[in-house]
This record gives structure tokens, C-alpha cells and sequence, in this order.
């Protein structure tokens, strides 16, 4: 029971917190999309196969954290170049292959959140 | 404080011998296939050791330690699962105790106050540690399954999501992973702050619990901080389950460390305390049923008894009994 209760404390608290703590942010900015208009560079990736492969779902959070609040769509890559921070910037590659996303994800049973909102390669024509 | 940082020092060279043998001699394949068959190997067999080794052993006398009443007169009531008088209830008293921790919520502390008083209170804190850290242990174990199975089962699935219920960090903070980090360190203070636990403890106490510690930072680091390529992982972790032995692909030198110290844990498991998960369920004192009354417990040590019964003694006799005009039974 006692830990049943704290629990609850615990997760109502935490989530008041983060709460308020994500509106703030929202007020702060209100973020206006501005098209610029960088180039949808797709003939290579943005950084190299290792680290992507490993690190991909920190840089595609980054990327939404940066373009959807605080509206900065231009990410500079390590070796200079420039690509729009968007998923289709992602997809205009890998799109080919329609289970490019899934074939891993679904061997190491990871559900991404990203087709809450986008629609995926396997929901477009 | 030798005892402290003896296992300390055990368990940071122990961490930095993957590191050197997969980073710098590029021994892989020692450590991702053959050390885990050897581990499990180990495991598996000293488990079964011990196991077998304490079942063989004869239980001489009924000590059930109850606190409760026991089955008497009709009129009055019997704790069943206090004090059980059949298998049933003995077995559920152990199920709860291995679920619940029951015994240690019972747990009392002795304070001296002013007066000087002596005065004893109920202390639930080493309970709450105790079962928060082996429900954690737990979850997380089951958890890992992802990685051992092709499938995951829907309700391992289930209590992944639970797990994840807050849904903050990428990827996905894990409530269990912050719990089992807060009460593994509850539960090495507790040691530590004591001077009486302090006393008590031996570096075998200490060892464990610092090697667990060591497999959660390096697990947690993996996850959150410095990633690793979890295909190969799971690839490895495939062949392994299916008895195979091909070589690993590139995985990062942190999962070695976590899979080289879950080894030695395994290793150590069935030379250690960590034996209590299976001897809890052969504890004499907790898993009998208080109907000594009812039943006959007879002690295996004992003898067989030579009985002369008083046929066989008239029967030798009973000549020389008619001649001194003693009864008999038979003519």
C-alpha cells in the first residue's frame, strides 16, 4: 500500500513538474516558421554510418526540439555543410526503402515516436 | 574501512579487464561468446549444486518459527498463514515472504533516548530498500528479454511501457533504473552508517553489492549517455540463446564491460550469499507446517530401533515362568 501511494505522489509530482516545465518553454518562444532556404542536401548523410547508427534518435530529438520551439531549421554539420532540420531531410534518402526505419526497429522491438504525428515510408505511396 | 574498498578495488579492476582485452588486444570473441557460455555454465550447475546439496540434507526436527496460533481446539482460531498446519498455507507463507519481504516489515530498531530509555520502534526503511531493490532487479531482468527474444511477449511488453510511463528523455527514462540505483545505495549506506551494521559487515557483503552497482552505471551509461550500436548487441545475444558461436560484430567496449561483469556475477552467484534467492525456499524454520502435534515428524538421523515385544520375551521364557507360577499368556 505505502508503496502503491508513494507512487502515485511521486508520478502526479513529476508530471505537474514536467508540465510546467514545458510550458514555460512554449511562452518564452512563440515559434514562427521562417523557410529558409537551405538546400535539401540528400547525396550523403549528415554523419557517418557509425554514429548515426547509434546516435540517430538524439540527433532527430535535437532536431525537433530545435526547429518546432525555438524555430531554428538550419542544422550545421561537422565537415561544414548545411541541411534543413526535418525528417524529409532524413526521408528523401532513406524513403527508398520503405522498411529502411522498421527492419531494425522492429528486431530490437523499438517503437519510435515518430509516426504518432509523420507518416512513415510504409503509409505513403 | 579495508573491507569497503577491498571489494571496491576487486570490482574497478575487474571492470577494466574487458575494457583492455576488447579495446586494446581485441580478445571479442573471448569475451562476448565463450566467457557468457562459461558464466551460465557455472550458474546453472553450481545452482543445481547447492540446490541438491541442501535438499539431500535430513531436517531432524519440526522448527517452524510461527507467530500466530496454531490448529487447536475448534473454538479456537488458528492463524493459517502464520502459524500453517498444511502444505497450502506453508507454501503460501513462503511465496509471501519471497514476494513481500514479510519478515522484514517486522523489522524493529533499538534507540536509546533520554532517561536513559531504551526503546524499541518498527523500522521499515530496510524493507522498502529491500523490496524496491529486488522488484527493480526483477523488472529489469525481464526487461532485458527484448534482447533474448525475436518476439517479446505482450506482457513483457506491457511492463516495458509501464516502466517507461513517464515518457521524459530520449530514449525513454525507465523508472525501475532510477529506483534500483536509489535503493542499491540506500543499501550500501545502510552498511556504511551503522557503526553496529558497520561491524557486521564483510567484504562479501560489500562485493555484490558494488558489482551490481558497477552493471547499472555501465547498463545505464549505454543507454543514455554513451550509445552503443544495439543491432549487434541483439545479433550477439540471439546466438548465444540459440547455442551458437559465431563471433560478435563491432559493439562498443562499455557493452563488454556491462556483459563481462553480469559474467562475473554469475560466476560468483552460487559461492556467495546470492544463494539466499533459492535457499530461501529450503529454510527448515519457514517452509514446515506447525502440526507437530498432529503429525509424527521422525528424525532421519535416528536409528532404526530393535523392538522386543512381550510375546517373543514369554515365548523364550515361558518355561521357566510355569515353574515359578508366573502367568502367562499362551500355554
Amino acid at each position: 500500500m505505502i508503496v502503491i501511494g508513494l507512487t502515485f505522489v511521486l508520478s502526479a509530482l513529476l508530471y505537474l513538474f514536467l508540465q510546467e516545465g514545458n510550458a514555460e518553454k512554449t511562452i518564452e518562444q512563440p515559434a514562427q516558421y521562417v523557410h529558409h532556404s537551405v538546400s535539401v542536401d540528400s547525396t550523403r548523410c549528415i554523419a557517418t554510418k557509425e554514429f548515426m547508427r547509434a546516435n540517430h534518435m538524439r540527433v532527430l530529438n535535437e532536431w525537433r526540439n530545435s526547429a518546432v520551439r525555438e524555430g531554428d531549421r538550419i542544422y550545421l554539420a561537422s565537415n561544414g555543410s548545411k541541411f534543413e532540420k526535418s525528417l524529409n531531410t532524413c526521408l528523401e534518402c532513406h524513403k527508398k526503402n520503405r522498411l529502411f526505419c522498421f527492419n531494425c526497429h522492429m528486431y530490437a522491438n523499438v517503437k519510435p515516436k515518430c509516426w504518432n504525428c509523420h507518416l512513415s515510408p510504409m503509409e505513403t505511396p | 574501512m579495508k573491507k569497503v574498498f577491498l571489494p571496491l578495488l576487486m570490482v574497478s579492476v575487474l571492470a577494466f579487464i574487458p575494457y583492455v582485452g576488447v579495446h586494446y588486444a581485441g580478445l571479442g570473441y573471448l569475451f562476448g561468446v565463450v566467457l557468457p557460455y562459461l558464466a551460465m555454465a557455472v550458474l546453472l550447475g553450481g545452482f543445481l549444486f547447492r540446490m541438491v546439496d541442501w535438499l539431500r540434507r535430513p531436517v531432524p526436527f519440526c522448527i517452524p518459527t510461527t507467530c500466530g496460533q496454531e490448529k487447536s481446539l475448534d473454538w479456537i482460531q488458528q492463524d493459517k498463514l502464520e502459524s500453517p498446519s498444511s502444505f497450502l498455507y506453508a507454501a503460501a507463507r513462503v511465496l509471501t515472504e519471497v514476494l513481500f519481504f514479510r519478515s522484514l516489515f517486522r523489522n524493529t530498531k533499538a534507540k536509546m533516548h533520554k532517561g536513559p530509555t531504551l526503546a524499541y520502534g518498527s523500522s521499515k526503511w530496510l524493507w522498502l530498500g529491500g523490496l524496491g531493490f529486488h522488484w527493480s532487479l526483477l523488472v529489469i531482468v525481464l526487461r532485458h528479454s527484448r534482447f533474448f527474444l525475436v518476439m517479446v511477449p505482450d506482457s513483457l511488453q506491457l511492463l516495458d511501457e509501464a516502466d517507461r510511463f513517464f515518457d521524459i528523455t530520449l530514449p525513454a527514462f525507465y523508472l525501475t533504473d532510477a529506483l534500483v540505483l536509489a535503493t542499491v545505495t540506500f543499501l550500501v549506506l545502510r552498511r556504511l552508517r551503522d557503526s553496529k551494521m558497520q561491524v557486521i559487515s564483510l567484504p562479501a557483503d560489500f562485493f555484490p553489492l558494488f558489482l551490481i552497482i558497477a552493471i547499472i552505471i555501465a547498463g545505464i551509461s549505454m543507454r543514455y549517455v554513451t550509445k552503443v550500436d544495439v543491432m549487434p548487441v541483439k545479433a550477439l545475444m540471439l546466438n548465444l540463446v540459440n547455442f551458437g558461436f559465431e563471433p560478435p560484430g563491432e559493439i562498443g567496449t562499455l557493452f563488454y564491460v556491462h556483459l563481462f561483469l553480469v559474467c562475473m556475477l554469475a560466476i560468483y552467484f552460487p559461492f556467495s550469499k546470492l544463494m539466499h534467492s533459492g535457499a530461501i525456499f529450503l529454510s527448515p524454520t519457514r517452509n514446515q507446517c506447525n502440526n507437530s502435534r498432529a503429525k509424527r515428524h521422525s528424525n532421519p538421523w535416528n536409528s532404526a530401533i530393535k523392538f522386543r515385544t512381550y510375546s517373543e520375551y514369554e515365548d523364550d521364557y515361558r518355561e521357566k515362568m510355569k515353574k515359578a507360577k508366573l502367568p502367562v499368556d499362551k500355554q
